[in-house]
């Protein structure tokens, strides 16, 4: 039981919800070393102390909220990465977004936030360096993301606190429910909403101005510091990124990659798109670029809309995802109606990819005849209806009526429910609503829907190494465009180089793989043991079954052959059996022996 | 040998067709991450300097001057000036500070480094606890004789409600200008590439507009920023939903 001596404070903060507590939870070199942080750190918790078959709604259940060991230094590193058990799927998931949280916790001294246990009123937390506050929340239960944040600025009395909150929609428990940081940005996948709410916890705020992250050789690690900034600030990759954020992809994928989703997987194809996109946002909307801790490729582009209905709103929008999602996947014609309704979500603090992909697929069962308005509580969408579809992603969130109740519980449960030949347009594998990347066209987004821990999730990894490296990219909490992305074959050698200098490690670039495989073999040891087996790595019907009609990419369809080829070399590549289960070498090499009985536990139970 | 050039970021154009392509290599990229050996730099050495044109003398960095519309709120201006002052990043100990006004508009907070210096007029000890460099302009706080957070004398004076005060010592945090290289500057020049430019900038000379600038207090900053970029909504209010209750 080292202390780090860099990088890492080796206190991870854990709140008790039930007795309004807090104490500091050690955590060691060796420990760090080996999971990293974030997302790794969180499997981690998961693995030592859940049993198969924990819930998300239990007491002791956990939301770990994690910053990494580069977080708060002078590497490009500024995600915050959330490890929960989801209600959605039943499963660990963990879900990463932007801002300036994760350095904040690190200025007060934390390697991480650990909460437990459940309030009995509504509750917010702030965390001023050392200390912890308990406050009372029932003034903010009810109120939208962006109240809620403003409220906690106002009674913090500082302007430069950071915030994570849930809004309407975690509070009433519907399951595409998120967290929203610091009013802008969402760590959405994990469906951590739910469980604050039913934690009564409103949010947490954090303020760090007492503690600098320790630097064991500080010339090395600025050199290495360094060397991956300078990629990410000289290289031209990403000029597009900084110009046009995500939202530009929008135009890329439809017209040249043919995988943008539109109507709910039906086509690639939709010419609006040049009234939605990066490109329209660009002409009418977008007026700033906003920007990460210390991050040169400010991505997130805000903007007004100067006129008609929605004059006057202010938004992030579009990013490739929310665009997708919110727009051609739901037919949207009009940039304005399209931004309202990523903007709704985002107040009441809905997943904008869970959210779009619910509302798509009732559209289409709604065409297709397998439920009928009266299943909705009358209410009748249609592609491109913008009030209506506003109206049921208020009721998603306030789980109004039948429909709310209904619609609220994502696009799996819904269509098991419906039944009626409906699977076969529900767009979801382990139970997750896909992303906005249609991956008859975008082939090798596969690996990142089916193999990544999530399910669903587009932001796993394209490739086999790819899913490594993104494991490793989130456990650092380094966004995957500023490291991974732009690094490629490098990312190794830069890595081991950084947390050499940082945590006083002796991690040769070998090292780098090492850890990345055994955090996925942890968590797809988490995943087998709630039945996950490569039965289940497998993309919608929809994807084996439908040619694309149109676009780019007319005719293409993901082939059983490419299904068996990613197999193949998934679990290849990290020492999973044909099924994809982690083999007891794996886990020994990766030293995990201590679990084997789990798995031989539940590889019987599930028959594997 | 290659000349030195500026990174001339404002002269900069990003057509659509290279963003295309700048796009498509990155989902290439993406495609083929094993296979790539990284997205190289279009320079082998990246050379950053904000001393002026190629060719011409380097000038002393007087005066600083925001362009305040292009700040991306990144801070890589608090990074670097703490690193350079203590040696590690931490922020509360910069002597540059982001602020944000109703989340929408991020403005940068620094000393102008007036003529009149009202600060160090402000100073109530013998000899005076902050006095400038004559050589780089810089204000440089002598921590032995500054009273520290019982005076602050210096704070109150600030027209700019600038100063801060150091969260350990309770001294207020004044700019010295890194001894006439500001690292904030390089890092703002560095760090805001395409497609606005930096915010940030060095000059030999105030002109005066340091002066105007001084009297713009963070808030009022932000408000004008808000007002120009925000347009009809200066607020940054959520227009939509307005229902959050059950029923309607």
């Amino acid at each position: 039981m080292a202390t780090p001596k860099g990088g890492n404070f080796g206190k991870v903060l854990e709140i008790d919800l039930s007795k309004l507590t807090y104490k500091t939870r050690p955590v060691s070199d060796e420990i760090l070393q080996q999971w990293i942080g974030g997302r790794g750190l969180g499997a981690y918790y998961a693995l030592t102390e859940y049993k198969a078959g924990k819930k998300p709604f239990d007491e002791d259940a956990f939301v770990f909220v994690g910053p990494g060991p580069l977080s708060g230094t002078m590497a490009v590193s500024h995600r915050t990465c959330f490890v929960n058990i989801s209600p959605l799927t039943g499963r660990l998931n963990h879900a990463e977004c932007g801002a300036q949280l994760a350095s904040e916790i690190k200025f007060a001294g934390w390697d991480g936030i650990y909460i437990k246990g459940k309030a009995k009123k509504p509750t917010w937390f702030a965390v001023v360096n050392d200390k912890v506050e308990f406050k009372d929340a029932s003034k903010m239960w009810g109120k939208t993301t962006d109240e809620a944040h403003e409220m906690m600025i106002k009674e913090m009395k500082d302007p430069e606190i950071r915030t994570a909150v849930i809004g309407p929609a975690g509070e009433n428990g519907a399951l595409q429910a998120n967290v929203i940081v610091e009013r802008f940005r969402a760590a959405s996948r994990s469906n951590t909403g739910p469980v604050f709410g039913d934690k009564k916890l409103k949010g947490f705020a954090v303020r760090g101005t007492k503690y600098a992250v320790p630097v064991v050789d500080n010339a090395k690690f600025l050199a290495a510091a360094r060397t991956g900034k300078e990629i990410n600030i000289a290289g031209e990759a990403w000029e597009g990124l900084k110009r046009w954020g995500t939202g530009g992809l929008m135009e890329l994928k439809h017209f040249l990659h043919g995988s943008l989703i539109t109507k709910n997987f039906q086509t690639t194809w939709y010419p609006e798109v040049v009234n939605i996109g990066g490109e329209e946002a660009a002409r009418t909307f977008w007026k700033r670029h906003s920007s990460c801790t210390n991050c040169p490729a400010h991505c997130l582009k805000l903007g007004v809309i100067r006129d008609g209905k929605y004059r006057g709103l202010v938004a992030e929008s579009p990013e490739y995802e929310s665009g997708g999602l919110l727009g051609s996947n739901l037919g949207m014609k009009k940039f304005d109606e399209m931004t309202a309704l990523i903007e709704a979500c985002d107040a009441y603090g809905l997943d904008n990819i869970s959210t779009g992909g619910t509302l798509a697929f009732l559209t289409e069962a709604m065409e297709k005849g397998a439920i009928k308005p009266a299943d909705l509580d009358g209410l009748k969408p249609k592609w491109g209806d913008c009030d209506t579809y506003m109206e049921m992603i208020r009721r998603i969130a306030l789980k109004e009526g039948k429909a709310g109740k209904f619609m609220a519980q994502g696009v799996a449960r819904m269509s098991k429910q419906i039944g009626k030949g409906s699977e076969a347009y529900a767009n979801v594998v382990k139970g997750r609503e896909l992303a906005a990347h249609d991956p008859r066209g975008d082939k090798i987004r596969a690996y990142s829907y089916t193999m990544g821990t999530n399910g669903g999730d587009h932001h796993e990894g394209q490739g086999s190494k790819a899913l490594a490296m993104t494991a490793m990219a989130d456990s650092l909490c380094s966004c995957t465009f500023t490291s991974i992305l732009i690094w490629g074959a490098s990312t190794d050698k830069i890595v081991t180089d950084m947390l050499n200098g940082l945590c006083g490690w002796n991690m040769k670039p070998e090292d780098y793989w090492t850890t990345a495989k055994r955090i996925m073999t942890a968590e797809r040891l988490l995943n087998v043991r709630e039945g996950i087996s490569s039965k289940d790595d497998r993309l919608p019907i929809r994807m084996y079954k439908e040619k694309l009609p149109a676009g780019p990419k007319k005719d293409a369809i993901f082939t059983e052959e490419d299904q068996k080829k990613m197999e193949a070399d998934t679990y290849g590549f990290f020492g999973w059996d044909a099924k994809g289960i982690p083999t007891e070498a794996t886990l020994k090499a990766y030293g995990m022996d201590a679990f084997i009985g789990e798995l031989n536990a539940a590889k019987k139970k599930y028959n594997l | 040998m290659e000349e030195k050039k500026l990174p001339d970021v404002l002269k900069k154009e990003t057509s659509r067709r290279d963003f295309l392509r700048g796009t498509a290599t990155a989902a290439g990229g993406a495609l083929a991450i094993s296979a790539i050996g990284g997205i190289a730099p279009k320079k082998a050495e990246a050379q950053y300097s904000v001393q002026g044109a190629p060719g011409t003398k380097p000038y002393a960095q007087k005066y600083r001057f925001a362009e305040r519309q292009n700040c991306t709120g990144c801070r890589s201006c608090e990074f670097a000036c703490s690193l350079f002052h203590t040696g590690t990043v931490r922020p509360a100990l910069s002597r540059i500070y982001i602020t944000k006004y109703k989340d929408i508009v991020d403005v940068p907070v620094m000393c102008w480094h007036c003529d009149d210096a009202p600060c160090i007029a402000a100073c109530p000890t013998t000899p005076k606890a902050i006095q400038k460099d004559p050589k780089t302009n810089g204000i440089v706080l002598n921590e032995k004789i500054c009273l520290g957070a019982k005076c602050m004398k210096c704070q109150e004076a600030c027209p700019a409600k600038y100063i801060r005060g150091n969260p350990d010592t309770g001294q207020p945090l004044i700019c010295d200008l890194c001894g006439g290289d500001p690292q904030c500057v390089k890092a703002c020049h560095e760090q805001a590439g395409n497609p606005q430019g930096p915010c940030l900038m060095g000059r030999p000379v105030g002109l005066g507009v340091n002066m105007a600038y001084r009297s713009v207090t963070p808030e009022q900053a932000g408000k004008d920023l808000a007002n120009l970029l925000f347009y009809p909504n200066v607020e940054g209010k959520r227009v939509v939903p307005a229902k959050t209750k059950k029923g309607r």
